[in-house]
């Protein structure tokens, strides 16, 4: 099965989203010199298309630096997007319609169309929403951080802590307030005897206990959970998570569970979505995705975790190399360099040739003389000498991806012109239902391919 | 126990002074390892399991730390023991990178970010392998001036080693490059792929992962009997920690190195310990090889610990969790420390310490419920309910 269509992955979904995300981008300038001329971006959130439904738990995996927190304070507001939308509160027909009038350029659109597309972005859309509506999609959109120490502020007590919310927002005033936080340090699991205490009174446990019941003080529908657990020990963990599942029972809550424990996510987690140097890698159901998973970058995730289950350790896939630099990251897929199953459509480059020839012959490395690329998949390099030229050579021929080559052809003795098969970069497509994937491989093959 | 140890730790008790009292870290922890073995160390924040690690090296600071009672026993060559704890600084110092060698939870802060990696990997030689250095640069001990030994411990000062350099530079030269050489080759053992490169760099330009291996190539350098491990990938990404796991389990079946491994994570117990010993509030709870352990835990920490873990099977919400936090250490009541969040927990579990009672096979526990009335001298209605009781003994 290969769809033709560039159609998006959240388009499936045909439930009631709290938030939807349409190719959103988070792009840091790095910024050089005297002048602070900016040389490029760090790529932190790089086109993420992904629909959190109402009353559900979307998980987001992925290891440090792939972008997992970035994504989570895009979607609280905490950090403005430099690309693309985010939708708030859209029923299934909203979405639908949204999905449908993004596909028509906006000159083409009819009237009808027009007005509705003002419509749903004058109500749901982040940036061009009224000052109401944003007061409503901040009070619904609640945040639990990973380090308590941090966001917790030592000087204030609990009562102010878990009351500043109820004040900001005019809930209530007064001494209503401090009902109203007994109340909530009741619904966390903590008592009215912690109302006037500092933070740093309290175990780690407790603490990540007054930050949710902060993030529940507005009656908030939606809570993004960043790590609320990876500080704490496991007998600890297990009562936050327990704690986090009731509240959801019982207050209808809709959580993003960003974690990278894959442990915690698949016990918690009703969908998943695994991330990759800014981009989604794989999003399904948590079991399917668990037990048949459609990208090579999640199975590592799963053979590479360890577990007490008494499974037979058998073809375990692993990751190799180190994690590519965010500002130029690979091109075609970019898992490609580290991936056991990569062939010579996965989207070879030359900064890819560069990094083989770097690690495997450093020598060899260290005799290029400059290198001038006409785009990503072609340049021409000079060599130090003609023999550096030839071993230059032989060790691309030698490399896993010399087929995505054309041969590397020596002109002017040292003058190496290399070109690669030029390859789209990879999207997050549909594979089957409610499944997708950004593997190129399996969207091409229908299944994750073997090793 | 059998008699071919290398490693006996006999009642170790640690504590630490503060003005609020003083904390037991520490309690009574006892356990031997044999060579080529690998023990885990396992137990939540505060438990003592890095003290404990500490320990054998004798790196716990004195003050605020004291070494309340006990010995460390390590086994000579020859068959002599030492005793880490009371033996002059010289002995433990010619021991520490060199016997027993230590690779540190966060790489980032182990590692002296204003020395190259080559550098710093060089110290373990010159201090532990300083004949061999020598000798493989063809400088002869009697011919070696004090500056160029200087300069092969890395301790030689600027100006020193630049008046050296001009007036012996073959010597010097030749020192450098048998220590690069060494460097390289210790680098190169734990896959690093272009360690010359690598020498040259400093630690913050490396990534996580890496500096793991430059921490790991330091401390196999010479060839140590035991390696200490404390928490060496909880700072690691999943994928990482999984080819260092690897890395390190390689290396230990090429050397024969004992290993003690300190994690809080039991689910890297069952794949990379022989045995396990599990520690809480200073003490050990319970010790067995792993698959026991593991498939049934007899103190009801372990088994709480166990169940706190989530599994496929679990359903949402129903994770067991141990009710309550650990106890404050300072000061503390001569009980047993669990049973604050026990659920077995009777008269006895607070008025007597629990001592480790074997249960066959190796596997120990030190709990009440594995002991009878008489034993204690107790009134039988004082008792925990007995495990055997639960039908949870007796393999």
């Amino acid at each position: 099965m290969s769809p033709s269509t560039p159609q998006s992955a959240t388009s499936t979904v045909e439930v009631d989203s709290v938030v939807t995300l349409n190719d959103v981008s988070v792009h840091y300038p790095v910024k050089e010199g005297l002048l602070q001329r900016v040389s490029g971006y760090v790529r932190a959130v790089d086109g993420v298309d992904l629909t959190i439904p109402r009353g559900q738990t979307l998980g987001l995996v992925g290891e440090s630096g792939c972008g997992k927190t970035t994504l989570g304070r895009v979607v609280a507001g905490l950090v403005p997007a430099t690309g693309g939308d985010i939708w708030f509160g859209l029923s299934a027909q909203q979405h639908a319609h949204m999905n449908r009038i993004r596909q028509i350029e906006p000159s083409e659109r009819s009237a009808e169309d027009r007005a509705l597309w003002s419509e749903l972005e004058a109500n749901h859309r982040l940036g061009s929403m009224s000052k109401q509506r944003y007061r409503d999609y901040r009070r619904n959109c609640q945040v639990v951080f990973q380090d308590s120490f941090a966001s917790l502020n030592p000087r204030q007590l609990v009562r102010d802590i878990v009351g500043r919310p109820l004040r900001v927002h005019g809930e209530v005033s007064g001494t209503d307030v401090d009902q109203r936080v007994i109340e909530l340090l009741e619904r966390v699991g903590l008592g009215p005897q912690h109302l006037l205490r500092y933070p740093h009174q309290f175990s780690g446990g407790q603490r990540q206990r007054i930050s949710i019941a902060r993030a529940l003080a507005l009656n908030p529908e939606f809570v993004i959970l960043d790590e609320p657990t990876s500080a704490l020990d496991v007998s600890v963990q297990a009562q936050i998570l327990n704690l986090l599942v009731d509240l959801q029972r019982d207050l209808g809550l809709t959580y993003l569970f960003i974690t990278h424990d894959l442990g915690v996510v698949q016990h918690m987690a009703d969908q998943i979505a695994v991330m990759y140097l800014g981009q989604i890698a794989e999003h399904g159901p948590t079991d399917q995705v668990f037990f048949d998973p459609l990208h090579p970058y999640s199975r590592i995730l799963r053979d590479s975790n360890p577990s007490l289950e008494d499974e037979e350790a058998v073809d375990r896939w692993e990751l190799s190399g180190t994690v590519p630099n965010p500002i130029n990251p690979p091109r075609g897929c970019r898992l490609h360099p580290r991936c056991p199953v990569a062939t010579e459509a996965c989207g070879w480059s030359v900064t890819d040739a560069l990094d083989h020839i770097e690690s495997h012959a450093p020598a060899v490395f260290e005799s290029i003389d400059s290198v001038a690329r006409s785009s990503d998949f072609a340049a021409t390099i000079a060599m130090g000498s003609d023999d550096d030229a030839h071993s230059f050579v032989a060790q691309l021929n030698a490399a896993p991806f010399h087929s995505a080559m054309t041969a590397p052809a020596i002109t002017n003795g040292k003058v190496v012109s290399l070109s690669f098969v030029e390859v789209d970069d990879a999207q997050l497509l549909p594979i089957r239902d409610l499944r997708s994937s950004a593997c190129l491989r399996t969207q091409h093959e229908g299944f994750l391919p073997r090793q | 126990m059998s008699d071919n140890w290398l490693l006996s730790v006999e009642n170790l008790g640690v504590r630490f002074h503060s003005p609020r009292g003083t904390s037991q870290a520490v309690d009574g922890v006892s356990f031997e390892m044999k060579p080529h073995e690998t023990l885990a160390l396992v137990g939540e924040t505060g438990c003592g399991k890095s003290v404990t690690a500490r320990s054998i090296l004798r790196l716990v600071a004195e003050p605020p730390g004291e070494y309340s009672s006990g010995s460390i026993q390590l086994r000579n060559e020859d068959g002599s023991t030492t005793d880490i704890l009371s033996a002059p600084e010289k002995v433990v110092r010619s021991i520490r990178g060199n016997r027993i060698s230590m690779i540190f939870q966060d790489p980032g802060k182990a590692l002296n970010p204003a020395l190259t990696v080559g550098r710093q990997v060089a110290e373990v030689f010159g201090e532990h392998r300083l004949d061999m250095v020598l000798e493989k640069a063809g400088v002869s001990r009697a011919r070696a001036s004090r500056t160029i030994v200087q300069i092969a411990q890395q301790r030689a000062g600027w100006l020193a080693s630049r008046v050296v350099g001009l007036l012996r530079r073959q010597d010097v030269r030749a020192v450098r490059r048998a220590l690069d050489d060494e460097v390289a080759s210790a680098l190169a053992d734990t896959g690093i792929a272009n360690p010359r490169k690598i020498m040259a760099s400093y630690p913050h330009e490396l990534s996580g992962g890496m500096k793991q291996r430059v921490m790991i190539a330091q401390a196999l350098a010479c060839d140590p009997d035991l390696l200490v491990a404390d928490e060496p990938t909880t700072a690691l990404d999943v994928t990482i920690q999984a080819r260092i796991l690897k890395l390190i389990q390689g290396l230990q079946e090429r050397r024969g190195t004992a290993i003690l491994y300190i994690t809080h994570d039991l689910s890297l117990v069952k794949e990379f310990a022989d045995r396990v010993a599990v520690m809480y509030a200073g003490r050990i709870v319970e010790m067995g090889r792993s698959e026991d352990v593991l498939r049934s835990p007899q103190h009801p920490y372990t088994q709480g610990l166990l169940a706190a873990i989530p599994r496929a099977d679990t359903p949402r919400g129903e994770l067991e969790a141990i009710p309550g936090s650990v106890p404050q250490l300072i000061d503390a009541p001569l009980q047993c420390h669990f049973a604050t969040r026990c659920a077995f927990a009777s008269a006895v579990c607070r008025e007597k310490i629990p001592v480790q009672t074997a249960l066959g096979g190796d596997h120990s526990a030190a709990c009440f419920r594995h002991n009878s009335a008489e034993e204690l001298n107790v009134a039988a209605s004082d008792m925990p309910l007995a495990a055997s009781a639960t039908g949870e003994t007796q393999r």
